[in-house]
């Protein structure tokens, strides 16, 4: 994991730990709310249910109370002003429809009815209808459907007065059926019914579910749930009267379905957090990494010699002063690397011209030797001391063989000097760099008197992006110097090697080896310590391997001394 | 002032367009005119048959028609015969068919024609056929199928005999029954009005036949459609769509009675007793009187105006005890005033029975599956024998009545033969099986522009003469 963290670049860290900050307390947010919610979904089931039962409750006694007032009305209003009261199909008919009421019946003092409106067909006929126990303000009446009756609950309320000389009874109030089951369903968003344990039967609203409940045993203090039609409904009950139920359900559907849509919204809510904290995580991660990024990549730039790198910087933070800093070490590596180059050209210069003037200077003496002892001998004949003949003839080809040689000393300087300042720029191409090795190797051959000459070409290497005639100079440089430096015999090996990014040549030979000055002088332009030699020939080596955007690295020891190139290899 | 003299002019003018229109109403009988009839059902075909509601019986008068018909006396009346005569000492009896008769296809009616009819109808299940069947030669084993043979029903020329096994009293009145129509080999009537259209079971047009025997009837058109509820036959009729409805409402004069029909082969009311305290515990008074507008107390089994009131039956106002608390069902024909069943059942509830009410429709209402019956049935032939024989057959096994009801076929003599039938009746009350509740009028209300619109004895609406005013 460590290894992974650290594989990770600076933005990778970043996110991890934004996400690692983040995931954590949303899960637990998450699956807390969903919890709490589901339990608050409960409780408000069970308030939602005993909200109903009590709201239905205080509807009943509302029907309750305003059946008794209707009552009276009936029997001091309305009963005195009858008409056509000898009707017994028209008195209660007439008064309930002015008073909306649902139930309304006359009875004498023997209990017949005199006039019903719910059920006519009864007049004259003793009223049977059955009472709940111990309270007859819930009764079951018969009432008119379709061709015959049929047995309804109803909330009533009856008051005694006399209408036409008699004792009468007046009844009224409102059935509590499957209507007004459906009613109170509707308005509180749930099951709503009454049960009627006395007969066992369901006082719902047509389709109800609660209707397929067999035998239910209802207990106020017990809310519980039941399976029916293949759901499961909450349901409490609250007793009216003795006998009489009022039960609420709420299907677990609609439960199931409120807390499902908060889960859902829960997930939703932290899924959308966390996309926001990882959008966030991206953007302030990248707005971090970047300015990061490119002062790594200014850095590498700079490490590769480009001084011109710069860093656009846009904050003030920091990461920006850091840049800021950056730039201006840039700059001043810039100027340090102008004033440099500018000491460095002209101590190149001073020492060429040193270089110029030793090298230059060497033939000249000579030469000015032998053109004085030609004077002299010329001015000695003159004053008539006279030279022996043959004495002249040689004095005069000795000086001017010198002279002849010394000037062909300065020809030779003069056209290493032309070469080295015609150094042509290179023109990379695709290169098998162990056949151009062998060739070198091959035209150096004859020199190499008493040296083995060994090859160790690595086998598939690639081609070498590089200019083939300077890779060859460079290559011939570098075997005639290693020849050079065992004149009495030895090894050369020369190696290549495959170098990511590129290919390596190695030139070993078994020679005295260098000391430190030599190994820290390598590289400069005349700089030799071999009599004759211009210093030239490695400055040339390490002008072409630059040019060429490698490096030579030499490494030497007593009796054995290596110098290795490192050539970018040619783009597939 | 002015606005008197205008409130004046207004109503001079608004009663003049008021006698206009009595005026032209009052000018008599019109042709012309689509007449929309609502009834509680259709029949699902127009074969001839018994009708048993009202709908079907008065398709039955429209598209049909007999070769005689009973007129408001009782009395044979030519229909699609012209005249008749008896013979062989009223063992034979001659019909001469009405040479210009014709049917809807454009047939003439013949003698083969009623022949095959009759033998048609002597093969059907009304009790009026039975009765034919029993007094003709050859008819009970053609009736029941022993023998295609018929030597009592013989077609000549235009002419069709009937011979009788011994002279019967009213030996034509069997014709009369709407089953005993006559129909051409292709199974076209000729009652006064020609099917043209049905659409579905609901809806059923009939136009004017201009070659009934009686003359083309008054009205163009008849389309008659089916409203399966009583109620809504009466918001049919207010809100204009329809001009007449037959099913509902009370229309003349009693002329059916509202029947109580137990079944006695089943518990409870296989118990005479139980059936005997049920019956007295109804009150036919306020039945009539409150429940049933236009009803009358019941005379008997029978319509008042086919039989004598009958001196046996008196309303009896005592249960003669406490029945157990048994569940029931009841049977209503859809003709009968819910208020009327509800009452009936509180009057049962009364008694401790727990009753239940089940709507039919009239053609089904004797065949339910129910402890009891409860319909508006009027006689197929209003005929007091066929009439009996038709109740007879509806409380089968009762000791007395078929030997009471056969002797009164025999009689010629009409006060031994009003004995007889009294027997007949009395037994049949006395079964306790049919219980008459009262005598009701037909069910039917129609518009104020429609006129003509009679009852046949049966208490069927006849709409041959009917004419619609503007």
């Amino acid at each position: 994991m460590a290894f992974a963290v650290t594989r990770l670049g600076l933005r990778g860290r970043l996110l991890a730990g934004f996400a690692l900050v983040a995931v954590p307390p949303i899960l637990v947010l998450g699956f807390a709310s969903a919890a709490l919610l589901a339990r608050s979904s409960r409780d408000a089931a069970r308030v939602r249910l005993e909200a109903a039962l009590g709201s239905a409750e205080a509807e009943l006694a509302r029907r309750r109370q305003a059946a008794g007032e209707e009552a009276e009305r009936v029997l001091s209003d309305d009963l005195p002003q009858a008409e056509n009261p000898e009707d017994p199909l028209v008195v209660a008919k007439v008064i309930a429809q002015e008073r909306r009421l649902e139930v309304l019946e006359v009875l004498d003092a023997e209990g017949k009815v005199i006039s019903s409106h719910h059920w006519p067909a009864g007049f004259g006929l003793p009223d049977r209808d059955a009472v709940f126990p111990g309270q007859d303000a819930f009764r079951i009446e018969t009432a008119v459907q379709d061709y015959g009756g049929a047995e309804r609950l109803a909330v009533t309320a009856a008051r005694r007065g006399r209408w036409r000389g008699q004792d009468v009874l007046v009844r009224a109030g409102w059935f509590v059926d499957a209507d007004f089951a459906a009613e109170l369903s509707a308005l509180m968003g749930l099951e709503l019914a009454l049960r009627d344990q006395a007969h066992g039967r369901w006082i719902a609203r047509a389709g109800a579910p609660l209707r397929g409940w067999g035998d239910p045993a209802l207990d106020a203090a017990r809310p519980g749930q039941v399976s029916l039609g293949g759901e499961t409904y909450r349901w409490a009950a609250r007793p009216v009267v003795p006998g009489l139920w009022l039960v609420a359900a709420l299907p677990g559907a609609t439960l199931d379905a409120v807390a499902a849509d908060i889960r859902r919204l829960s997930v939703a809510l932290a899924a959308a957090t966390l996309v926001l904290a990882l959008v966030g995580a991206v953007l302030l991660s990248g707005r971090i990494a970047r300015p990061v990024r490119e002062l790594a990549d200014g850095a590498r730039r700079v490490a590769a010699g480009d001084l011109d790198a710069a860093v656009t910087v846009a904050t003030g933070d920091e990461i920006g002063q850091l840049a800021t800093s950056f730039n201006a070490m840039t700059a001043d590596l810039r100027d340090s690397r102008e004033r440099l180059l500018q000491a460095e050209r002209v101590a190149a210069w001073r020492e060429m011209a040193r270089r110029l003037a030793h090298e230059l200077k060497n033939p000249l003496f000579p030469i000015q030797l032998s053109i004085e002892t030609l004077r002299r001998v010329l001015d000695q004949e003159q004053r008539g001391e006279a030279v022996s003949g043959p004495r002249f003839a040689a004095l005069f080809r000795e000086s001017s063989e010198t002279i002849i040689e010394e000037l062909g000393s300065l020809r030779k300087i003069i056209d290493e000097f032309s070469q080295f300042a015609r150094m042509p720029r290179p023109r990379p191409a695709p290169t098998d760099v162990n056949a151009l090795v062998e060739h070198t190797i091959a035209l150096h051959r004859a020199r190499a008197d008493g040296v083995l000459v060994e090859t160790e070409l690595a086998a598939g290497l690639p081609p070498a992006n590089v200019d083939r005639d300077l890779l060859a100079r460079a290559l011939g440089n570098l075997v005639a110097n290693a020849l050079e430096a065992m004149p009495e015999g030895g090894t050369l090996r020369v190696r290549t090697a495959t170098e990511p990014p590129g290919v390596s040549v190695q030139v070993e030979d078994t020679g005295p080896g260098l000391d430190e000055e030599q190994r820290t002088r390598l590289f400069t332009p005349y700089y030799t310590t071999k009599r004759g030699g211009t210093g030239l020939g490695l400055a040339i080596v390490q002008g072409i391997v630059s040019d060429h955007g490698g490096r030579v690295q030499v490494k030497s020891e007593p009796g054995r001394t290596t110098f290795t190139l490192l050539l970018p290899a040619a783009t597939p | 002032m002015r606005g008197h003299r205008r409130a004046g002019t207004a109503g001079a003018l608004l009663a003049a367009l008021a006698l206009a229109a009595m005026a032209r109403a009052a000018l008599g009988p019109r042709y012309g005119g689509d007449l929309a009839v609502a009834a509680l059902s259709l029949p699902a075909a127009l074969d001839p048959a018994a009708p048993r509601g009202s709908g079907e019986a008065l398709l039955a008068l429209l598209v049909h028609e007999r070769l005689l018909r009973l007129d408001t006396e009782g009395e044979p009346r030519a229909a699609l015969v012209r005249d008749w005569f008896g013979a062989a000492g009223g063992r034979e009896w001659v019909l001469r068919l009405e040479p210009h008769a014709r049917f809807h296809d454009g047939h003439p009616v013949t003698a083969e024609d009623a022949r095959r009819s009759l033998r048609r109808f002597l093969r059907s299940p009304s009790p009026a056929a039975a009765r034919l069947a029993d007094t003709l030669e050859g008819g009970a084993a053609f009736r029941a199928r022993r023998t295609e043979e018929l030597a009592g029903l013989v077609a000549s020329g235009a002419e069709v005999v009937l011979r009788f096994l011994e002279p019967v009293a009213v030996p034509l009145a069997p014709l009369a029954a709407p089953s005993a129509a006559v129909l051409s080999a292709g199974g076209s009537g000729a009652g006064p009005f020609v099917p043209t259209a049905r659409v579905s079971a609901r809806r059923l047009a009939l136009t004017a036949f201009g070659a009934h025997v009686r003359g083309r009837p008054l009205l163009d058109r008849v389309t008659v459609v089916a409203i399966p509820r009583a109620d809504e036959l009466e918001v049919e009729l207010q809100t204009r769509r329809v001009s007449l409805v037959v099913g509902a409402g009370a229309w003349g004069a009693p002329a059916s009675t509202l029947l109580l029909v137990f079944d006695p082969s089943r518990p409870p009311f296989d118990d005479a007793a139980l059936r005997a305290t049920a019956a007295d515990a109804l009150s036919r008074s306020d039945l009539a009187e409150r429940v049933l507008p236009g009803a009358a107390p019941p005379a008997g089994l029978l319509p008042r105006h086919l039989w004598p009131p009958s001196s046996a039956h008196a309303e009896a106002a005592h249960a003669r005890g406490a029945v157990p608390a048994t569940p029931i069902t009841l049977a209503v024909s859809s003709e009968v005033p819910p208020l009327v069943s509800q009452r009936l059942i509180a009057y049962l509830d009364n008694l401790g029975f727990r009753a239940g009410a089940v709507a039919t429709t009239p053609d089904r209402a004797l065949d339910a599956a129910a402890h009891a019956r409860l319909l508006t049935w009027s006689p197929e032939v209003p005929e007091p024998e066929l009439a009996l024989r038709e109740l007879a057959a509806l409380a089968p096994d009762v000791p007395g009545v078929a030997a009471a009801l056969a002797a009164a076929a025999r009689e010629p003599d009409v006060s031994r033969r009003r004995s007889y039938l009294g027997e007949a009746e009395k037994a049949l009350r006395a079964s306790g099986v049919l219980v008459p509740l009262a005598a009701v009028p037909a069910a039917a209300q129609a518009r104020a522009n429609l006129h003509g619109v009679t009852t046949d004895r049966a208490g069927r609406l006849v709409l041959e003469d009917a004419w619609l005013s503007p």
